[in-house]
């Protein structure tokens, strides 16, 4: 189907891939600066407990110890909608493995060894470890002084006294009243574990103090403005006076957004008076530095005998572990999309965000919804069966479709996509209906499962980006843009369609790497799968800027009317006549006439976006406009158990997702393919184990299992839809996260069709598949 | 105590004086500066870390510098040929086999000391050979792609008898997961 | 820096077992993947690492005809890629081929996941199962332990301070004899083993010896099975064995309950491979 599109659309290749294959690729944990010191952490080994003393003179003493550090001297808070968090404890732990005592030194062995030299006592604390009982009236409180935290007012509600960081409500029509006269009602919990992002690359910053108050970080991170804007905050700096450099990024998937290491570097660097780097152990990465959060949810759903969803409530208590800045947001963006991709007249949803004394969460690919899907899509199920409709037939029958309104009360258009189509192109993928061939081994069953996904983009209603492009002297094109590429490929789709919308051959349009706050333009954060999007935006209207200015000076240098003239492969010319006209390198430094006087000058374009018609949520009924766009999609799959040992495993799994347009189906299909995998490592195998003291067991991949090489599906089907977006680049809308988030569903759901079991807690490993199917046997 | 040590590395001669404590992987990558191997988990679960020693890939946090001493040494950085990405690179590129890439130097040692020792892998030994080494976002199958389209390559030039992927090293047998004989 | 220790390479057995003796907390080095992880994590702090691959007795795969010398320095993936030592012992290649990934493989080795002595140790039901005995140096000379008698806790084993492990002795099984490994990952991707089990059958005189890791303090050797009678009964009791020789406990790998579920499942697997004929000779 030709578009016309030369570039967008194309499988371009990666042009950072050169960098990343030969080893020049030079990542914050390559980095170093003259002078610069290491440091070492200890951490607490009480999920609570009073700081009683902190002897910290051995440590300073040893030779090479530059700087020792401890809460007492910190007393700023941190956060970008909640500020709940220090750099370094002060007066009481909150989590085991949080930050107490910090040293930079000579090397980082010096830096180990001092940490050893330090004793804290602690006087321990009863902790609360399970969200649900940390809502009891007599609970510990994690956060005594809540209601003194500065926090994003009229978006987040904490309840002082209480461990409740913010509880979000939805309010649509009367649940109460339809579910009490609905047909059929279900009622069900399910629960989800706390998991690592697990980048490859832990998180690693390098601070450098300069005279007068400025400073300047190289930082691992997916938003350097937001790092910016929060040390601006938090330390009273001018904006102007610190510098963030991104430089390539080994992963991210939500935990480097927001601040990390960068504060704790930062004072450390500033009493150190020299650079000091801290680079997160992947012990530490496990558990010092953030997850992604549980979740509790508790679901009600009625519906009428002949399939028509007409009441659904969904309780989701979260568990944010011991400080919840992004959990807040969290918790806000699952509410309003907390029933699914489904029409539905009377929901209510209490999304509340719950501290608990265990290792706090982040955004985590997928925001909350991979957690959320897991119930709303195995209930969606479990409600099809006891309706004795079939699951496909029950999701076609209350998918959102054009003139529904979804449960924030915003109207479903055409130019929202089509959830439908991804179902049915889904269950068509795996030949949904026919049952499964039997498999070749005895003991061994099969299964198909089936799940609709949806997300929008989780930002604030003034999230903006901006782009520049500049032209060099040969007429090649540079994008400076501030969107973070931490392996997403954002920026080979940048280059694609500066390269379409410029007119000019992509060899010769580029996407400069290394993202710098002094002079690369604004972006909030590289997430929510929003930068595609918002930057393809910016990058469109930068581009056209350059275009207008280009033709500003031909016209005048080729005495012909703007209007006549076009951009092709380069070049100006007048329409119809490509003799008559000018290479951009004949006008990117400006133009000079044959006399010698000159005209333009460099040109340089920039284009922006903002996000467009958003509201915040009413915090009673949680209506309003919260999302830019809607991406939806499904996961099919077929899996085979074991059932001796409750080995599973996945025969096939099929994505299907709307993705408006494809702007470059290599680099979609890495997403699907790799966003699915690490999807089945939440659904089969991730989740953190404490002890009953709250204790992190599992930090490291000995008992940390990742999917590896051997673990990938023995067939995988990606399928792209392109039901145009209104106002996306080309009609596009993200897919980051969207290939992760029903996979536990649709593999949960499998496991129903295989077995006859309900599993409603994850992960689903071997051995949990195994006792449930003992335990039902027993009770046969 | 230091110790004299003297190695090859990427076909260069090294001669470093080291502690006993001090890692291959921080030789690389502290001592001389090559960055490209990274450090992943410190405990050789992961497979950032992977270099070819004497042309077996190792996890070079679990070895100690000293214990390098006569050794050679291959790192990423010593993949690419007069200033050119090598085959197996091009392959990696092509393939879409990249994404954050700190895992990609891992894997590409990997893949380079699978095509030394068999040049026509096959599947399931393609997969054991990069299974220690864990990448988070590509799912795996572009990679596989690459080093089965590397291969491809490599034998259809040596078919039309220009150049060669494989160096000429001690060759083991082409065995099977199960380390049959083919 | 792993830590603060010396390095030495002796070049023979004597030479190492003199510096075993003279340093005061010195730890033998061999492939490292279990000692440096443990100077890593703070478990040993030795002062000193006696590097014995630098002996070159140490390093020889070799049979007599009669039984396989697998020197103690030995990696993995060199026993498990010499052919003959498959097509003799297919379990004991799987068993190799198991543990860790083939990095790990290119210097982990048989004698030092022996002398590790982690109960889950893989090589160590199949090496029981089939008389191996490991060969030690000592400051009162060499001696030879069997495999089955080696270990004597979580962790230990009877080795004597200043002994080190030189070579294992692997009986050669004659012809008809079948050897069988499973081992039950928590993941496809490397793994410890949440419960492995070894198996040889001789069909003459239809003996059946059946070793099971990581149910126990140490992988135990069972008493020796009658493999006459219906394959069911002799899975019955084998199972039976297995269950008062055992005692499996919840760790974070997984709980009792599911290592008493899949044990006399592995068994029954096993069994049925090594008598019904799918294990190759």
């Amino acid at each position: 189907m030709s578009d016309g599109l030369q570039y967008v659309g194309k499988p371009i290749s990666r042009e950072d891939g050169v960098d990343k294959v030969s080893g020049a690729a030079r990542y914050t944990h390559d980095l170093s600066r003259p002078g610069m010191l290491h440091t070492a952490v200890l951490t607490s080994p009480h999920a609570s407990a009073r700081i009683v003393s902190i002897e910290t003179q051995a440590a300073e003493a040893l030779p090479g110890v530059r700087v020792v550090l401890t809460g007492d001297s910190l007393c700023y808070r941190l956060g970008l909608y909640m500020q709940d968090k220090c750099i370094l404890a002060r007066k009481v732990v909150r989590y085991q493995g949080e930050a107490v005592v910090a040293v930079a030194a000579d090397t980082l062995d010096i830096a180990r060894e001092a940490c050893r030299l330090v004793d804290v006592s602690y006087e321990p604390l009863e902790p609360v470890l399970d969200p649900q009982k940390a809502l009891e009236p007599d609970a510990p409180l994690v956060h005594p002084d809540l209601g003194d935290y500065d926090h994003m007012k009229g978006v987040f509600f904490p309840e002082p006294k209480t461990n409740i960081a913010h509880h979000q409500k939805i309010r649509k029509g009367d649940f109460d009243a339809a579910y009490a006269s609905a047909d059929v009602t279900l009622e069900a919990a399910f629960t989800n574990p706390p998991v690592q992002h697990v980048p490859m690359e832990t998180h690693a910053t390098i601070a450098e103090v300069r005279p007068e108050g400025r400073v300047e970080i190289w930082t691992s991170s997916q938003s350097p403005y937001t790092v910016r804007h929060l040390m601006s905050v938090a330390f009273g700096l001018p904006h102007a006076n610190i510098r963030v450099h991104v430089p390539y990024v080994g992963g991210g998937f939500g935990g480097k957004a927001g601040l990390g290491l960068e504060p704790l570097a930062y004072v450390l660097a500033r009493a150190a008076a020299r650079p000091v780097k801290v680079v997160a152990t992947r012990e530490e990465e496990f558990n010092t530095l953030p997850s992604r959060q549980g979740l509790h949810a508790a679901i009600r759903i009625g519906a009428t005998n002949d399939g028509k969803i007409t009441a659904l409530k969904a309780t989701y208590t979260w568990d944010a572990g011991a400080y919840a800045d992004y959990g807040v947001n969290i918790g806000r963006a699952a509410a309003y999309s907390g029933a699914g991709p489904y029409s539905i007249d009377n929901c209510w949803i209490d999304s509340r965000v719950v501290y608990t004394n265990k290792i706090f969460g982040t955004a985590f690919r997928g925001f909350g919804h991979l957690e959320i899907l897991w119930g709303i899509e195995r209930a969606i199920d479990m409600m099809a069966r006891r309706l004795d409709i079939d699951p496909v037939a029950f999701r076609r029958a209350n998918l959102l479709e054009k003139g529904d309104t979804t449960i924030t009360g915003e109207r479903f258009t055409a130019g929202h996509g089509n959830p439908v189509a991804c179902v049915d192109a889904a269950a068509e993928a795996i030949d949904w209906g026919m049952p499964s061939a039997p498999p070749g081994t005895p003991h061994r069953v099969r299964g198909k499962g089936i799940a609709a996904l949806h997300k929008a983009p989780a930002m604030p209603t003034y999230t903006s980006c901006a782009a520049v492009i500049k032209l060099d002297e040969d007429g090649a094109a540079d994008v400076l843009i501030s969107g973070v590429d931490y392996g997403q490929g954002t920026y080979t789709v940048l280059r694609q369609i500066a390269a379409e919308e410029l007119k000019l051959p992509i060899e010769k349009a580029h996407v400069t790497w290394d993202c710098d706050t002094s002079f690369s333009p604004y972006d909030w954060q590289t997430v929510a799968s929003r930068f595609a999007f918002m930057g393809g935006n910016a990058v469109i209207e930068a581009a056209a800027d350059c275009v207008r200015q280009l033709k500003a000076v031909a016209s005048q240098a080729l005495d012909v009317s703007p209007e006549d003239l076009v951009c092709k492969d380069g070049r100006v010319f007048v329409d119809g006549i490509p003799e008559r006209g000018l290479d951009y390198a004949d006008l990117s430094l400006g133009y000079s006439f044959p006399n010698g006087n000159s005209i333009g000058g460099p040109i340089i374009g920039h284009g922006r976006y903002i996000a467009t018609g958003l509201t915040h949520l009413d915090p009673e009924t949680g209506q309003g406009l919260p999302a830019q766009y809607w991406t939806y999609g499904a996961h099919a799959v077929e899996i085979e158990v074991d059932t001796e040992t409750g080995e599973i495993e996945i025969l096939k799994i099929v994505t299907a997702i709307d993705a408006g347009k494809v702007l470059n189906p290599k680099l979609a299909d890495g997403q699907v393919v790799g966003g699915v995998l690490q999807g089945l490592g939440s659904a089969l195998w991730e989740g953190f184990r404490f002890d009953e003291h709250g204790r992190f067991l599992n930090p490291s991949f000995v008992d940390y299992k990742i999917p590896t090489a051997k673990d990938v599906p023995r067939e995988t089907e990606q399928i792209l839809l392109e039901y145009p977006q209104t106002g996306g680049p080309y009609g596009a809308r993200g897919i980051a996260e969207h290939p992760m988030i029903s996979v536990p569903s649709a593999v949960g759901n499998a496991l129903f069709d295989a077995l006859g079991i309900e599993f409603t807690a994850l992960p689903l490993n071997y051995e949990r598949i195994l006792l449930r199917i003992l335990e039902s046997g027993e009770r046969a | 105590m230091t110790h004299e040590i003297a190695m090859t590395i990427n076909g260069q001669r090294e001669q470093v004086q080291v502690p006993a404590g001090m890692t291959l992987l921080e030789l690389l990558r502290e001592r001389l500066h090559l960055t490209g191997t990274k450090e992943g988990c410190g405990i050789g679960e992961c497979g950032a870390c992977t270099v070819l020693l004497d042309g077996a890939p190792v996890t070079s946090c679990l070895i100690l510098a000293v214990e390098c001493d006569g050794r050679d040494v291959r790192t990423v950085e010593g993949e690419i040929e007069n200033g050119r990405l090598s085959e197996l690179q091009r392959a990696f590129i092509d393939a879409g086999a990249i994404q954050c890439g700190f895992c990609t130097p891992g894997m590409i040692m990997s893949a380079r000391a699978l095509l030394e020792r068999n040049p026509d892998p096959s599947d399931e030994e393609m997969v054991e050979a990069i299974a220690g080494n864990l990448c988070r976002c590509t799912g795996y199958q572009a990679i596989l792609q690459a080093v089965r389209l590397a291969a491809e390559r490599a034998r259809a030039r040596d078919a039309t008898g220009g150049g060669h992927l494989a160096s000429d090293r001690n060759a083991s047998p082409t065995l099977d997961r199960k380390g049959r004989e083919r | 820096m792993l830590g603060g220790f010396d390095y030495v390479r002796p070049r023979s057995i004597e030479a190492a077992c003199r510096a075993l003796a003279e340093a005061e907390n010195p730890s033998i080095l061999a492939g490292g993947t279990d000692l440096l992880v443990e100077i890593r994590n703070g478990f040993r702090s030795p002062d000193l690492l006696i590097d014995v691959k630098g002996i070159d007795e140490l390093g020889h795969l070799d049979t007599d005809g009669e039984e396989w010398i697998v020197g103690a320095t030995v990696p993995l993936n060199v026993l498990a890629e010499r052919r003959a030592v498959r097509d003799a012992l297919p379990a004991l290649a799987d068993a190799a081929l198991s543990i860790g990934t083939y990095q790990l493989r290119n210097r982990a080795t048989l004698a030092g996941n022996l002398c590790n002595a982690s109960p889950a140790a893989d090589s160590a039901p199949v090496l029981m199962t089939i008389d191996a005995s490991l060969s030690v140096a000592g400051p009162d000379g060499r001696r030879t332990v069997p495999v089955s008698k080696l270990f004597t806790g979580v962790k230990r084993t009877c080795l004597l301070p200043g002994e080190i492990a030189t070579n294992l002795h692997i009986p050669r099984p004659e012809r008809h004899v079948r050897t069988a490994f499973l081992k039950q990952q928590r993941i496809r991707g490397h793994d410890l083993a949440v419960v492995n089990v070894a198996g040889a059958y001789d069909p003459s005189p239809k003996r059946l010896r059946i070793a099971i890791g990581s149910c126990a303090p140490t992988p135990v050797l069972l008493e020796p099975i009658d493999g006459s009678g219906s394959t069911a009964a002799v899975v019955a009791h084998a199972v039976e064995l297995a269950a008062a020789a055992t005692s499996p406990i919840s760790d974070v790998r997984a709980s009792a309950d599911y290592r008493r579920a899949i044990l006399p499942v592995l068994l029954r697997r096993l069994i049925d491979q090594l008598l019904d004929g799918g294990g190759a000779p």
